[in-house]
């Protein structure tokens, strides 16, 4: 599988392999040999088969930052598993499962009332823990299954929310 | 491997006021260290200057390499104990660097009642030595104590863990081949007289140091013989006539010198081979730990927010994602070094032990450490859970756990109840660290658990003599137990029992990890191979 990049906006794939006692870029079917080498300044001289140009590298997490040829460039790495999974595009659930068996101890949404991500929605304790059922998205509380006080079993529906 | 995203809103006012009482609860800990280290009475440092004998502190200082890590262990060790009046049991331990070698130090506090070994004394210098022994650990000793405290002799002295373990311990060191120092800078006397004579090699500062199984009033009782310390046992006796000690010194910082030249001689130890790539902070900011502990131990988190601020690049190959999710389990690395990690996000279930079971398996085939953050209210409870299984499904973590050959490190990041503590390596699993953050909470189950189940019982007996209890009657059976149970569920109460290896500022956590991970490789390990899983 090839490595995947994000220049600007666009994706780039690429992979580096093992030549020798150097490195050879492979770019759709072309395979060139590539090496990195210090130059004055703090600066690098890429050598891209029998080219060489001036760079400046600064790596910042996931990001590169490289300026050459009088232009700065910030490659971005894409996690592969991150990238494929996302083309999936699973739908996001609508209703919230009990975790475990428990009772319900604060509810704080009322049917019909909308919601933000993240907002807590219900609390609900067991096995001495309390657990706050969060919104997992923006929506609309559609059903509220279990009030104040009542306990259920695991993987009872807890609330829905109205499907996005 | 991927970064954790985190989902903590650090603009959020439940992350301020977490960061508020979770920074209060470590700068109350950084000041607990200090006391325990530094404050003495002025009798007890004046006592010290005229005997011409430094702090130790000021020793170990000049012993280390300057400017290298000192992992101190059990800094509050019997800070519930003996009035509050033995700070660290009078002993100093720890793991630093000296010469470029990783060593641990065992070193007598005589700016504490002379130096006396108390019952907690007595286990924190066999713990040491314990670590030395499962870490092939090369020991420095600086001694300078007056000896067991008389006085709780009972609880220091016969059964097996007790004082004669220090020399047992000692014994089984050397062959093992892990060398250790002894520097005499104070009395050495009775069982204490050992520690240098059981050492490979040990120094002795003249006119201070002395070793001798019995002191001179000890003597004159005895055998009426009239006879100076120097003269009993004193470094020149020592190192020309007895050969019981090997070099004398002419000060403690001569003493202190040649000591750091035979360290610098011993054998440097192979590693266990491990991953290692270079290292990278934490994306995120380990400061923000303060905000995502709740300030409630009762309320859920997850504990990828731990991890996230805990491991390089805060990047972590999360283990069957979707399966058995109240127990996640990875691979990260902390400073550089490969580690599997078990953290607890809720209740463990049969699906989540199993999964537990498998991963450890999987970390010892790969030889990988494992890391435990412990966060566990217990194995669920109820029939359906008993016809599934849970208790079976528990004994393979357990069994899992012990069998383990890979090094493992525990950290009790919140709370640590029941059995749950068991299947996720607490201290009788013998993992090579434990160390607890200043909120978390351990005992065999909650507070108010224990309270209700008590006085259930007592209301049960008497309905059966035709009595019953008034609310405040329950409540007075209740109020005590409860009481008890926190005092003795802190963080601060274990640590003076030695039930851990020190509790740690959140913050330093991942420092403290390396170190030991570091250290946890100088051992060797077998294949690996378990007891019998009940299927």
């Amino acid at each position: 599988m090839q490595h995947t990049f994000v220049i600007g906006e666009t994706e780039h794939e690429g992979f580096l392999s093992r030549r020798g006692d150097g490195y050879v870029l492979h770019v759709g079917e072309t395979a060139i040999p590539i090496a990195l080498t210090d130059a004055e300044r703090g600066a690098q001289l890429l050598h891209l088969g029998a080219e060489s140009s001036r760079v400046l590298i600064a790596p910042d997490g996931d990001l590169v930052h490289v300026h050459i040829d009088g232009m700065t460039f910030t490659v971005r790495y894409v996690d592969p598993v991150r990238r494929y999974g996302s083309q999936a595009g699973a739908a996001a659930e609508d209703v919230a499962e009990a975790p475990m068996p428990g009772v319900v101890i604060a509810l704080h949404v009322k049917e019909g009332q909308s919601v933000t991500a993240g907002e807590t929605l219900m609390v609900i304790e067991s096995m001495k823990l309390e657990t706050a059922i969060k919104a997992w998205r923006d929506g609309a509380v559609a059903a509220v299954h279990v009030g104040v006080g009542q306990t259920f079993q695991r993987g009872a529906p807890l609330l829905e929310l109205a499907p996005a | 491997m991927r970064r954790i995203e985190s989902k903590i809103d650090t603009a959020s006012e439940e992350f301020r006021l977490n960061w508020k009482h979770n920074r209060g609860l470590a700068d109350a800990l950084k000041a607990r260290h200090h006391a325990a280290r530094r404050e003495r009475p002025a009798r007890d440092l004046e006592r010290l200057s005229r005997q011409n004998k430094m702090f130790v502190r000021d020793r170990i200082e000049l012993l280390l390499d300057p400017g290298t890590p000192f992992l101190e262990l059990s800094t509050l060790a019997a800070n519930t104990e003996y009035g509050g009046e033995v700070p660290g049991a009078g002993i100093v331990s720890g793991i630093g660097i000296v010469e470029g070698r990783e060593v641990i130090i065992h070193a007598d506090d005589a700016s504490v009642k002379g130096g006396a070994w108390y019952p907690l004394s007595v286990k924190k210098i066999v713990r040491t030595l314990d670590i030395a022994i499962e870490n092939r650990l090369p020991v420095v000793h600086l001694c300078d104590s007056a000896g067991g405290f008389l006085p709780l002799q009972a609880d220091l002295f016969a059964d097996r863990y007790l004082a004669g373990r220090i020399f047992r311990n000692q014994s089984i060191l050397s062959k093992l081949g892990v060398q250790q120092v002894a520097i005499v800078l104070g009395h050495c006397t009775a069982g204490g007289a050992y520690i240098p004579a059981l050492s490979e090699y040990s120094v002795i500062v003249r006119g201070t140091g002395a070793i001798f199984l019995g002191g001179p009033p000890l003597v004159k009782a005895a055998t009426g013989e009239d006879v100076t310390v120097d003269d009993l046992g004193g470094a020149d006796v020592h190192t020309r006539i007895s050969g019981t000690a090997d070099y004398p010194a002419t000060s403690e910082a001569q003493a202190i010198a040649i000591a750091r030249e035979l360290v610098g001689q011993t054998q440097r130890p192979t590693k266990l081979n491990v991953e290692r790539i270079a290292p990278e902070p934490p994306h995120y900011d380990p400061d923000e730990l303060y905000g995502v502990i709740p300030r409630d131990i009762k309320v859920q988190f997850d504990v990828r927010e731990l991890i996230a601020r805990l491991v390089d690049g805060s990047r972590f190959h999360e283990y069957q994602p979707a399966y058995g999710t109240t127990l996640v389990c990875g691979f990260a690395h902390i400073w550089g070094f490969k580690v599997g990690i078990l953290g607890n996000n809720g209740v463990l279930f049969n699906d989540s032990s199993l999964k537990g079971a498998h991963f450890m398996q999987l970390c010892n085939q790969s030889r990988v450490p494992m890391i435990f953050l412990q966060n566990i209210t217990g194995y669920m409870v109820g029939r359906d859970y008993e016809h599934r299984g849970i208790t079976k499904d528990g004994a393979k973590m357990i069994m899992a756990v012990s069998g383990s050959e890979v090094p493992k490190i525990t950290v009790i990041c919140n709370g640590s109840f029941g059995a749950g503590n068991y299947g996720m390596a607490g201290r009788a699993f013998d993992p090579r660290f434990l160390f607890m953050w200043p909120q978390s909470q351990i005992s065999v189950m909650g507070a108010e658990q224990a309270a209700n189940v008590l006085a259930d019982i007592k209301i049960r007996q008497l309905s059966r003599e035709g009595k019953s209890l008034s609310p405040a009657e329950i409540a007075a059976i209740r109020e005590p137990i409860l009481d008890e149970y926190r005092r003795q569920q802190s963080a601060y109460y274990s640590t003076s029992h030695l039930w851990d290896d020190g509790i740690l500022d959140p913050t330093d956590t991942r420092n403290a990890l390396a170190m030991t991970i570091s250290v946890a490789l100088n051992a060797p390990i077998d294949r690996p191979h378990y007891g019998v899983f009940r299927m």
